[in-house]
């Protein structure tokens, strides 16, 4: 080990080079593409649900990237399009997630724009879908004797429901379903988007 | 070399060993030459003969395949055998009491422009072609067809029905989407004789029916929902429209809806969210609601967007699949995908998720509902491309024209 110099320069030099082809590159090639004009950035609420949908890591088993039609039947599922770069415009950091666990979750809000449906499934999934696996959510709720006109409650069949009282949605879960709500990539990719298209060939105008 | 004398001596009787053979030089004689040169210029005239002859071979072999088929290559034609031929039949002579025959009609004698005004507007109301009067449901191709496409269809139709010599270009279409494009359907001939200025003849007139009031606990089940079951247009729309996999109700034959609502309710037809809901509707609330969405119209939201072939999707529509024992939706769902109450319900701007969604639920047997089980035979022939194709087209199409009264809305209003 006598020749510091040229080895540093050489691990350097790779290390540079990696940082160009990886980092950016795809920075220049991804900051040329503005955001789709049918994309709106997310209000305040639904930036505080999206702070919920992290600090319960929905992540760990809903991916929000629906793959073109050869990579997997993510349209015939009704899980949309296959996602675009600018679909995460406003997505600091992007929830992409790798697992799949539940269903992907970019289009929810396009697929089930059910408010109710959303509070009563988190509060209770097995109360629509008795194989669900998905965990049941009652920290985000809690039960009054009845509801006060500022409150939104909470629809459960008597199986699920509480003795006496009503089910009422916390701030937090009416953040999170506004969030849950707001993700909706339904509108048209355009022509120039950056995509994988797998191994689709593009479609001819 | 010297040292071996003998050898020498023995390769001087051999022939040189560099010597190649060769023929002395021979002129080829002049007969030979002309001969092939003449038979080179008769040849090259034959060529040149043969051409013509191809050409005007292949032309009458063309007409003969149109004459077979039934098409040629007119600009529109096809246009017209996939749009209009469903209903207006292919040589335009319509159905008996039911679709207005184009051929001879006044309209379409009126040339390009007007039938292009009706294509982008559709037709919603009674009209008279040639003394019979019609119940009109046409619907409106402005969300369907590019201003091109309505260009040569209107000029194929004046030239073909009409005796036009008119054509239509698309830039002059495009004018005409302006006024006529944002307005609903025409209301029957009357309106197209009053806002044309051409004499159509005698027109009936249109009956204005007003939209049959909402019973106040409808109206709640459909708007607020009631106990553990949320609102109906929380998820299909303000006005029955869906979105992705949930479905368009608007239009679907309501007899159609309660047998699904019952079918959720008995596990016929699986999805968790709806068997919930279902759970506490009564019977006649059931034809209630069913009886709401089949009155409603809305223009369509749906689109191809599972990058489906729309090519092979029309055939499957229009022609089915023989090879595969696949007849074509539109032999049971209607000309055009309109649907045939009350069992068979309308397929076209039916959203492309839902459509093939459904059509893999039918062949895992996670619906059971379909009569005679035809669905899930011809689901389980369809592949995942055939799927898509089929689905995407289907979102392509103009809505269904439903209901007789006047309840035209666009997405977003509420009664």
């Amino acid at each position: 080990m006598n020749r510091y110099l040229p080895l540093s320069i050489l691990a350097l030099a790779i290390l540079a080079f990696a940082t160009l082809l990886l980092v950016i590159a795809p920075g220049i090639q991804i900051s040329r593409h503005a955001a789709p004009p049918g994309l709106k950035p997310y209000t305040e609420q639904e930036l505080r649900g999206r702070d919920v949908y992290v600090s319960l890591g929905c992540v760990y088993c809903h991916s929000q990237q629906p793959r073109s039609p050869d990579q997997a039947p993510d349209g015939v599922r009704g899980w949309g399009r296959p996602a675009i770069a600018a679909d995460y415009t406003y997505d600091a950091p992007h929830q992409l997630g790798t697992m799949r666990t539940g269903p992907d979750l970019l289009n929810v809000g396009a697929r089930l724009p059910s408010r109710d449906w959303h509070l009563a499934h988190l509060y209770q999934p097995r109360a629509i879908f008795d194989w669900s696996i998905m965990p049941s959510y009652p920290f985000l709720f809690q039960r009054k004797d009845s509801a006060g006109p500022e409150d939104v409650a909470v629809s459960m069949p008597a199986a699920f429901a509480p003795e006496s009282g009503v089910i009422v949605a916390k701030q937090d879960a009416l953040d999170l379903v506004a969030y849950l709500l707001s993700l909706d990539r339904t509108y048209p990719a355009p022509a120039n988007a950056l995509r994988d298209d797998g191994y689709s060939q593009p479609v001819e105008p | 070399m010297s040292k071996d004398p003998k050898r020498m001596t023995n390769t001087r009787h051999r022939p040189d060993e560099n010597f190649e053979p060769y023929e002395p030089h021979r002129r080829i004689p002049w007969p030979l030459i002309a001969f092939a040169g003449a038979l080179g210029l008769w040849g090259a005239a034959t060529l040149l003969d043969s051409r013509q002859d191809v050409a005007a071979e292949q032309a009458e072999r063309l007409v003969a395949d149109n004459l077979k088929t039934g098409q040629n290559s007119e600009p529109g034609s096809t246009l017209f055998a996939a749009r209009c031929a469903t209903c207006h039949q292919p040589d335009g002579m319509g159905v008996r009491a039911a679709i207005p025959p184009l051929s001879g009609s006044p309209f379409v004698a009126q040339g390009p422009e007007l039938i292009a005004k009706i294509l982008l507007r559709g037709i919603d109301g009674p009209i008279r072609v040639n003394n019979h009067v019609f119940d009109g449901h046409m619907p409106s191709f402005a969300s369907t067809l590019t201003d091109s496409e309505i260009g040569e269809l209107a000029s194929h139709v004046a030239r073909h029905f009409g005796e036009s010599s008119q054509t239509l270009s698309a830039t002059e279409v495009a004018s005409l989407r302006g006024p006529a494009g944002e307005d609903s359907s025409f209301k029957g001939g009357a309106e197209i004789a009053a806002t044309s200025g051409f004499s159509l003849g005698d027109q009936p007139a249109f009956v204005s029916v007003s939209a049959g009031s909402l019973a106040p606990e409808i109206s709640s089940l459909v708007f607020s929902g009631r106990g553990e079951q949320w609102a109906c247009a929380s998820c299909h729309g303000d006005l029955g429209q869906g979105k992705e996999t949930t479905p368009r109700l608007a239009g679907l034959p309501a007899d159609y809806i309660v047998k699904q609502l019952d079918d959720f309710a008995q596990g016929r037809r699986l999805n968790e969210s709806m068997r919930m809901v279902v759970n506490t509707l009564s019977d006649s609330e059931k034809r209630k609601l069913a009886e709401y969405y089949a009155d409603l119209r809305v223009p369509s939201n749906a689109r191809p967007e599972l990058g489906g072939n729309l090519a092979r999707g029309e055939e499957l529509a229009l022609r089915g699949d023989w090879s595969r024992n696949v007849p074509s939706c539109f032999s049971c769902h209607g000309p055009s995908g309109f649907g045939v109450a009350p069992e068979f319900p309308a397929l076209a701007a039916q959203h492309a998720a839902y459509t093939t969604n459904q059509l893999s639920a039918w062949a895992g047997g996670h619906r059971k509902n379909s009569s005679l089980a035809l669905m899930e035979r011809i689901s389980s022939e369809l592949g995942d491309a055939d799927r898509r194709a089929v689905a995407d087209y289907l979102a392509s199409l103009p809505p269904v024209p439903a209901g007789t009264s006047e309840k035209t809305a666009s997405i977003g209003d509420q009664p």
